[in-house]
């Protein structure tokens, strides 16, 4: 990153005794657009509002366009914030929602109309919205105003706190994919709080994935999701199977890993398979569900194989879900298999299942 | 639109001339009397008989009422005034025939007779009582008589005239109500917010008697003194704990409407220094005034033989005595008999060696034929201060 | 569901809003009537007389110290309202926002003495108040001049007891006002580019309206009723409109003229209420929620 907007280093947070942030670094590319992911209580939205200016960091350096922003209020940093109740002044009109920072920046008034027009062009909004009030309007709407109160000012970074958490299913999935466009269409820095990792997927250009103040991984979303640092990534963006191995040093790099529960014994993953943040405790063998298939005849070639009955089905539609018990896992094995009319095992039967263990990854606890 | 301590602050407000409220003392006493009425009427289902009594604090004491309760096998149920006015509306209202004797201002007493609910006093059934009493008190009476005939026995007097806190006064300087209107006294005059009360003496000494019925003339004079009074005053009191205070630290030089309802419980509490006086007479007008109080029987159609036998109780002796001395305030009774019960002490507080000398320079308090225009010029002097 | 859909007709909404009507009718409507029916009888000898005509209100409305006592009584409100409400909202800001550590203890403190009765805390000002009471001992003390102060029986001392009986009402409403405020909103004004201080009047001051509404009027009509603190503190001298209604039904025995005066007062402060009602609702009514 040749001149990053954003560069937090060890940023520590207390809350009296209770640390909320341990020395977290990240850096914010000019124009990228990151997420900031992780269960509720990981400090991705203090680490939000440090960026903004609401909170002191009680340690590390928070550097701004360059600048130190040591004692810099929020007023005075070049970023905006949506906020997740979105926080819109119900005693003032749209128009004034708007034009607030710039009544503040005393814009001349053409200036101002004009910049609140194209605010609401983009976010296509009417413009006899203008004298409504926030409780006047529906909450996709409220959350178009939001969005325009924030970028009105033209600010070089705009802080988004998971405001789309209040949103029916339908009605985010359409405001996401606008959000989207909007980033590629302005090239503001966005950075998304959210706990949702599909949303993050979805979005943004980096994730930063967060757990009890520390950062977990930082990566694109291909990276989270193909090469996770370890079984809290991994688990994080949704059901999957863990199968404990021991795994010793191969040659060329790979790892030869076994299980006491497969037979067939040894076999090597390659390197690219193998998580870069790899330790020695609690490896295991990310095995993705629809990885997993029932093996009614011959094993393929390298193939692991499992052996367990089946403890519940789950019809999906375009897939079907099977959990199958098997011998000596803690965990019910998840399988996704492509949904057919015939189902291919019933309740309580036994059943062998198997996968290509050379297309699995390598992680750590 | 009171606010909701009203029931309380009315009480205050509302005081006459009685206002005993001392202060913060005045909650204690103010339950005191709601405790003890209501456990009178508790005992209505067991008692033989039962008396409904409209009264002014004092006459309620359960050192009073129980004895009697006891030896009658009687419950009283109490019901206290808090303005002698709105005390007989409410019996005119209705009331009379709900209650079966009054403790009020004696011209209350008097006006139960052209009212039409007055059971009258058979003079022959209590020549004994009349007996015991002063002779100015015998029968016939003629303040409490009405068509001949007695409404009520009086219960307990005094006078109302200057309150000198001889600290700071020679007697000799009130022996009129002139320094009332000296600009040396500005703001150190207190009335009593005690309805006409301080309306009576003021009128006195402008040459009006307000007991008469008076034409324009006599009221403009009333409106002018009024108006003269109220340039020195600084408070108009209701609450006798207040204007006392401000009388024994000399921020009120005098109590106007007051007199020794207001000064002798103090004397009795050791401030011998202050004593109620009456002026001379001026122009031949007498200056002072004397109040009493009353007890009268209820034509309710009951009628019974226990209310009469309450009144004869109530002017007894040793019920005199303790009518006349109570904490609040010390008053004279009509019962000569009583005079043996007082201890020096008490006589000399409620200034027994001077109440003739009062008596003889007093008008009798009635109630004027002109007082509701005396009163809205009142109102209307007051507004326009 | 929007209430005005429903009708007369629905026995649901009759039978629910039914007891609330009864005792509306039964403990306002009714006593409001017959005070207004009294106002056209006339009293004899200290007796009622039904009469229906109109001597007490061409007694009212000829005699001009009635309604100086009145003008006088809504002045001395309105005094009190901007008073009361200067003094609460620091403190309500305070509680709300500042003092949150012993938020509690202040409150109950502020709970208590607004339970103390008001008798109590009236007659407490006089020792205060008076020439030679606390005030101005304190300030003898501070090596000011004996005897300073002259407050007890005035018009000022009928303000301070006012103020002080009167204040817990908005401190409570503006206090319940500050903190329903979400405190992003705050954070929004910060983010836009306001100073605290224009944050404060963009923002926190629209938004504490209702509290400061409905405590300006809890003040305005418990003061038109101001009885206590004018008979105590203000010496008497300058009576308010409940002494004047007091002395006329009490004194006077003088019904009518009483419920002329008290209709004169209510139709007063209702009027006054009424236009800061449509004042205030036309500045508010839009930020409602529609139903």
């Amino acid at each position: 990153m040749a001149s990053p907007i954003i560069d937090a280093s060890g940023i520590v947070k207390d809350y009296g005794a209770a640390r909320a942030l341990h020395g977290v670094s990240l850096q914010i590319g000019t124009g990228e657009f990151v997420a900031l992911v992780g269960p509720s209580g990981c400090g991705k939205t203090t680490l939000l509002k440090i960026l903004a200016g609401f909170e002191e960091p009680t340690d590390g350096r928070l550097e701004i366009q360059g600048k130190d922003m040591r004692g810099v209020p929020a007023a005075s940093r070049p970023t905006r914030m949506v906020f997740q109740k979105l926080a819109l002044f119900p005693h003032k009109t749209v128009a004034e929602n708007i034009g607030f920072s710039l009544k503040l920046q005393k814009v001349s008034k053409t200036e101002t109309d004009s910049r609140i027009r194209t605010m609401l062009d983009l976010m296509h909004l009417k413009p006899d919205y203008l004298e409504r009030y926030p409780a006047q309007l529906s909450g996709g709407e409220q959350q178009r105003v939001a969005l325009a109160r924030a970028l009105v000012s033209q600010p070089s970074v705009l802080l988004l706190d998971e405001p789309m958490s209040a949103l029916d299913a339908k009605l985010k999935k359409s405001l996401q994919a606008e959000l989207k466009k909007l980033h590629r269409e302005l090239g503001t820095s966005f950075v998304l709080v959210t706990h949702d990792l599909e949303e993050a997927m979805m979005l943004a250009d980096r994730i930063c994935v967060m757990r009890s103040g520390h950062v977990v991984q930082v990566g694109t979303p291909a990276d989270i999701y193909y090469r996770p640092a370890n079984m809290f990534v991994a688990g994080f963006i949704g059901e999957t199977n863990f199968l404990p191995v021991t795994a010793t040093a191969a040659t060329d790099g790979g790892m030869a890993v076994t299980s006491p529960l497969v037979v067939s014994g040894k076999t090597t993953i390659a390197s690219e398979h193998v998580s870069p943040s790899l330790s020695a405790k609690g490896t295991a063998l990310l095995v993705r569900p629809e990885t997993i298939r029932f093996v009614k005849g011959d094993a393929a070639p390298g193939e692991w194989l499992l052996d367990g009955h089946v403890e519940e089905y789950f019809i999906k539609g375009a897939s079907t879900q099977y959990r199958i018990r098997v011998q000596g896992l803690d965990a019910a094995v998840i399988m996704d298999l492509p949904g057919s009319i015939v189902l291919p095992a019933a309740v309580g039967e036994a059943v062998r299942i198997g996968f290509d263990p050379v297309q699995a990854f390598l992680l750590s606890e | 639109m009171k606010k909701g301590t009203a029931d309380i602050s009315s009480n205050i407000g509302a005081v006459n001339r009685r206002s005993v409220l001392k202060g913060m003392g005045g909650l204690g006493l103010g339950l005191a009397a709601a405790g003890s009425g209501f456990l009178a009427s508790r005992r209505d289902a067991a008692a033989a008989e039962s008396l409904n009594y409209m009264c002014w604090e004092g006459y309620n004491a359960p050192s009073i009422l129980e004895p009697f309760q006891k030896s009658k096998d009687a419950s009283i149920s109490i019901d206290l005034i808090t303005d002698s006015a709105g005390g007989f509306a409410k019996l005119a209202a209705g009331a009379s025939r709900e209650f079966d004797l009054v403790s009020s201002d004696s011209p209350w007493i008097q006006r139960m007779g052209p009212a039409g609910f007055c059971r009258y006093i058979d003079e022959a059934d209590f020549a004994d009582q009349f007996a015991e009493f002063y002779p100015q008190f015998r029968a016939p009476f003629e303040p409490l008589a009405f068509e001949g005939k007695a409404t009520g026995l009086p219960t307990r007097w005094g006078w109302v005239g200057p309150t000198v806190n001889t600290k700071f006064d020679k007697l000799e300087t009130w022996s009129s109500y002139a320094p009332v209107f000296d600009s040396a006294y500005k703001d150190k005059i207190c009335l009593l917010d005690w309805g006409d009360w301080p309306i009576m003496p003021l009128a006195l000494y402008a040459g009006v008697n307000p007991y008469e019925e008076l034409d324009a003339a006599a009221l403009e004079e009333v409106r002018k003194v009024l108006r003269a009074a109220f340039k020195n005053t600084r408070a108009i009191v209701a609450d006798l704990a207040v204007a006392q205070k401000g009388l024994i630290d000399g921020s009120f030089r005098a109590l106007i409407g007051g007199g020794t309802y207001a000064t002798s419980a103090l004397r009795m509490k050791g401030h011998d220094y202050i004593q109620s006086i009456v002026p001379e007479p001026k122009n031949g007008l007498k200056q002072g005034i004397i109040w009493m109080e009353a007890t009268g029987l209820i034509d309710n159609g009951k009628n019974s033989q226990i209310e009469a036998d309450f009144l004869k109780y109530i002017v007894s002796p040793e019920v005199a005595k303790q009518l006349a001395i109570t904490e609040a305030t010390c008053n004279l009774v009509p019962n000569s008999k009583a005079e043996a019960l007082f201890s020096e002490e008490e006589k000399k507080a409620l200034q027994m060696d001077y109440m003739w000398t009062a008596w003889d320079n007093s008008q009798f308090h009635t109630v004027a034929p002109n007082i509701d225009d005396m009163l809205a010029i009142w109102q209307e002097e007051l507004a326009a201060r | 569901m929007r209430i005005e859909s429903k009708s007369w007709n629905d026995p649901v909404l009759v039978a629910t809003v039914a007891p609330l009507a009864v005792v509306m009718v039964a403990f306002f409507l009714v006593p409001l009537l017959m005070t207004a029916v009294l106002t056209f009888q006339t009293t004899q000898y200290y007796r009622l007389v039904w009469t229906w005509d109109l001597k007490i209100w061409t007694e009212v409305f000829s005699k001009p110290h009635y309604w100086t006592i009145m003008l006088r009584t809504v002045t001395m409100a309105l005094i009190c309202v901007v008073l009361t409400v200067l003094i609460a909202f620091p403190v309500a800001y305070a509680l709300a926002t500042r003092l949150k550590t012993f938020k509690t203890q202040i409150q109950i403190l502020i709970i208590f003495a607004f339970l103390t009765d008001a008798v109590l805390k009236t007659f407490g000002w006089i020792l205060i108040l008076d020439k030679n009471g606390v005030a101005n001992w304190l300030l003898m003390h501070l090596g000011f001049p004996p005897e300073m102060l002259n407050l007890l029986f005035t018009p000022t001392g009928t303000m301070i007891g006012m103020v002080y009986n009167l204040v817990a009402y908005p401190i409570f409403t503006i206090y319940l006002s500050l903190v329903r405020i979400d405190r992003d909103l705050v954070l929004a004004a910060y983010d836009a580019g306001a100073s605290r201080f224009r944050t404060f009047f963009e923002v926190t001051l629209p938004l504490s309206r209702p509290g400061l509404y409905s405590g300006a009027v809890l003040v305005f009509v418990l003061s038109l009723g101001a009885f206590l603190e004018p008979k105590v503190l203000g010496g008497g001298t300058s009576p308010l409109a409940s002494e004047l209604i007091r002395q006329s039904f009490e004194t006077r025995v003088n019904w009518p003229l009483g419920a002329a005066l008290t209709m004169v007062l209510i139709t007063t402060g209702a009027l006054m209420l009424a236009a800061c009602a449509a004042f205030a609702l036309r500045r508010t009514a839009t930020t409602r929620r529609p139903a």
